[in-house]
């Protein structure tokens, strides 16, 4: 029997049969089986990994071959990258819903049955070798996460998940008219059958057109700026749980997607390539260092951690838009390892707000003393996301440095920044609220955000993925992974050999590229500017007046600019889109 | 073909999206999102138009007659049951807004800053 369909199927069946016997089942036996089930598919992508990183493989549903390259079936083409990302999806779920144990008393399975859904549906668009079927398993993942972050029906939520779910489905409409643009051209749904067709287009419009509406589109889902400001409002607010599926995978899925659209369809179009190199990398290295700044001038930690995976979503999409096996190898290792860096910060913060029953950092000052393994967990955290040169993080972020530099030498140090200032809030936050630093607030105090809770449970069971994740952020050994992942990027951006292997059934030669690696020296520059920071966050009152005056001075102009702009109105975020949407389109032209 | 179908599409789309930006209802707003998803139907539908072709249902006439594409019109049929779903979760989410905050009115609603 083949194994390709079934990280798509095992999900989804279990999800099906969790809802028939969801009446007469207690909460663990959901809680376990969901788990297990999660554990169960990313063991199965596991062994996809291994079988694809041998020889792709290349699965027709129903049999459906293509005759004389014209492919009318539906296909999953598994090659090591896709295996690999939905392995990690699966694993991410597993810790998911671990952490969530009995965390949704009052919904029986109803959670379980969203989140195997999702899992399906996730899986399914890093496997999946049709472009319709890709927008497809997009929407599901979507509709799934609308409904999950509504969850709780509360007055904060709602708001989020409409915006959340207002500007999501702007941007599957603006990829649904790319694809129709291409099927239009091409008369094809098939990946590596459109790749092969467009290139008779080169020089005319269309290819154009199609790559501003289905880049916008995944854009607008991997919240790149000015695409972002969903995803703050929406991650805040959603069930812990869910907020480490959606910072931990969801977003920087769709840069995933965006790199398979690009290297199956737009490779061998010179105007695409040329913009994406160009323009996609300035917006990644904006994104970063603006996602940064705003990032540090939040209070609300679950925002904070929002604004945080909005620049390093910037990060990624810089090594991705370079367009070379060391960019792309470093474009998935950043993503599993901030993926799991960025869900155990998610989940120490569940953890603070089922035992204080409060997520504002000032509210919270001096509380969590009595929760000292999280504090170190905290910090950990905030130091690999800052840049602290051990771990996968680290591994990505030397290839990526190394790739942007080719571009222009300033850009690791910019991407280096915004990765600084989103550790230098993680700490600034464990200091105010694990040790009591900073000024006695006083009436500051007041939290302007409503009240917010999560049921109380106890903490040790919750620490436990909360380790294991940071645990295999830092073991993973650095030769073994660099080499996977340049032998799946490697195939990732085979447009010749997937088309040649989808439509003739060749398979392609797996190679590894040679790829180098910058030292450390710039992670250690990171972490110093990250603790400087958040040391002159939490002590800036012990400085002499002058210095403290002439920082202020220099910096709230700007940073007031930034808070002008996230005015949390939906119609704002529309316009802010339209005006990303011109902007790329203008690239072109320019 | 003509561009006519091209031009309507863009229409729907940007008077869609002008309704987004400047709408002061959620269920409005929602609305207009149907409005920007009827451009992608009518963008998919003018692709696979045929000038002088029937429907693509072959019970009553022999194969072979000229049809438009059927292909773009079962991608119309998932966009619809997917913009059902998307709708329907908004205006039950709009329902809950307003039950508990006692407004729809997004210029109202603007979320608490830090």
């Amino acid at each position: 029997m083949p194994l390709a369909p079934l990280p798509v199927v095992v999900p989804l069946l279990a999800a099906v049969l969790l809802l028939v016997v969801e009446r007469h089942v207690p909460l663990w036996f959901a809680d376990l089986t969901a788990m297990l089930v999660a554990l169960a598919t990313a063991g199965i992508a596991a062994v996809l990994t291994y079988n694809a990183s041998q020889e792709p493989i290349l699965y027709w549903f129903g049999g459906w071959q293509p005759t004389h390259g014209a492919a009318i079936g539906i296909s999953f083409v598994i090659d090591p990258a896709g295996a690999a990302v939905a392995c990690f999806a699966a694993l991410l779920f597993a810790g998911a819903f671990l952490f969530g144990w009995h965390y949704f008393d009052d919904a029986r399975a109803r959670y379980h049955i969203l989140m195997l859904v999702f899992l399906a549906a996730m899986t399914g668009f890093c496997l999946t070798g049709d472009l319709f079927n890709l927008f497809v398993f997009f929407e599901l993942m979507s509709v799934t996460a609308f409904a999950v972050t509504a969850y709780k029906l509360e007055a904060s939520e709602i708001e989020g998940a409409l915006n959340f779910t207002v500007m999501n489905t702007i941007g599957s409409f603006l990829i649904l008219a790319g694809i129709a643009l291409l099927y239009g051209r091409t008369g094809a749904l098939n990946l590596a059958q459109i790749g092969r067709a467009i290139g008779a287009s080169e020089g005319s419009a269309l290819p154009a057109m199609a790559f501003v509406l289905l880049f916008t589109g995944l854009m607008i889902k991997a919240a790149v700026m000015p695409f972002h400001f969903w995803l703050a409002d929406a991650h805040a607010v959603a069930p812990t749980p869910v907020c480490v599926i959606f910072s931990g995978i969801m977003v920087s899925v769709a840069l995933f997607g965006a790199g398979r659209i690009y290297w199956t369809i737009f490779a061998p179009i010179h105007s695409t390539t040329a913009v994406f190199k160009s323009f996609l990398l300035h917006v990644g290295v904006a994104t970063a260092v603006l996602g940064g700044c705003t990032c540090l001038m939040q209070r609300h930690i679950k925002r904070l951690l929002a604004f945080s995976t909005i620049s390093h979503i910037g990060v990624m999409l810089a090594g991705l838009a370079v367009l070379t096996p060391g960019g792309t190898a470093g474009f998935l290792l950043y993503l599993a390892g901030h993926g799991l860096t960025k869900g155990a910060l998610f989940m120490l913060a569940g953890i603070l707000m089922s035992a204080h029953q409060d997520i504002d950092e000032i509210a919270l000052r001096g509380k969590a003393r009595d929760l000292p393994i999280s504090g170190i967990c905290f910090v950990l955290g905030g130091l690999l996301l800052a840049g602290l040169p051990f771990g996968l993080i680290d591994t990505g972020r030397g290839l990526i440095d190394k790739a942007t530099e080719g571009v222009h030498a300033w850009i690791p140090y910019l991407l280096a920044l915004g990765s600084a200032l989103t550790g230098a809030a993680v700490l600034r936050t464990a200091g105010r609220v694990f040790l009591g630093l900073g000024p006695d607030p006083g009436e500051e105090e007041k939290s302007p955000t409503n009240s917010e809770h999560e049921k109380q449970r106890p903490s040790g069971l919750m620490l436990v993925p909360v380790i294991v994740f940071l645990v295999a952020c830092l073991a993973a050994q650095p030769h073994v992974i660099e080499d996977f992942a340049l032998k799946a990027s490697a195939m990732f951006m085979n447009h010749d050999g997937y088309a040649a292997l989808v439509l003739d059934g060749s398979v392609p030669q797996m190679a590894t590229p040679p790829a180098a690696h910058s030292g450390p020296l710039i992670g250690w520059l990171a972490v110093a500017v990250a603790i400087l920071v958040a040391g002159f966050q939490l002590a800036g009152d012990r400085l002499p007046r002058s210095i403290r005056r002439v920082a202020d001075l220099a910096a709230f102009p700007f940073f007031k600019s930034l808070d002008l702009a996230h005015t949390g109105h939906i119609g704002d975020y529309a316009a802010w889109m339209t005006f990303g949407l011109v902007l790329f389109a203008l690239a072109f032209v320019w | 073909m003509s561009i006519f179908p091209y031009l309507a599409a863009a229409w729907l789309f940007l008077i869609g999206l002008y309704g987004v930006v400047t709408s002061r209802d959620y269920v409005y707003l929602i609305g207009c999102l149907t409005v920007i998803q009827s451009a992608t139907y009518v963008l998919l539908l003018a692709v696979g138009y045929k000038l002088g072709a029937g429907a693509p249902i072959f019970a009553d006439h022999p194969p072979g007659t000229p049809a438009v594409d059927p292909v773009v019109q079962a991608l119309v049929l998932t966009d619809i049951v997917v913009g059902a779903a998307v709708t329907a979760l908004l205006l039950s989410l709009a329902l809950q807004l307003q039950k508990h905050r006692g407004t729809i009115d997004p210029d109202e609603l603007k979320p608490t800053q830090d």
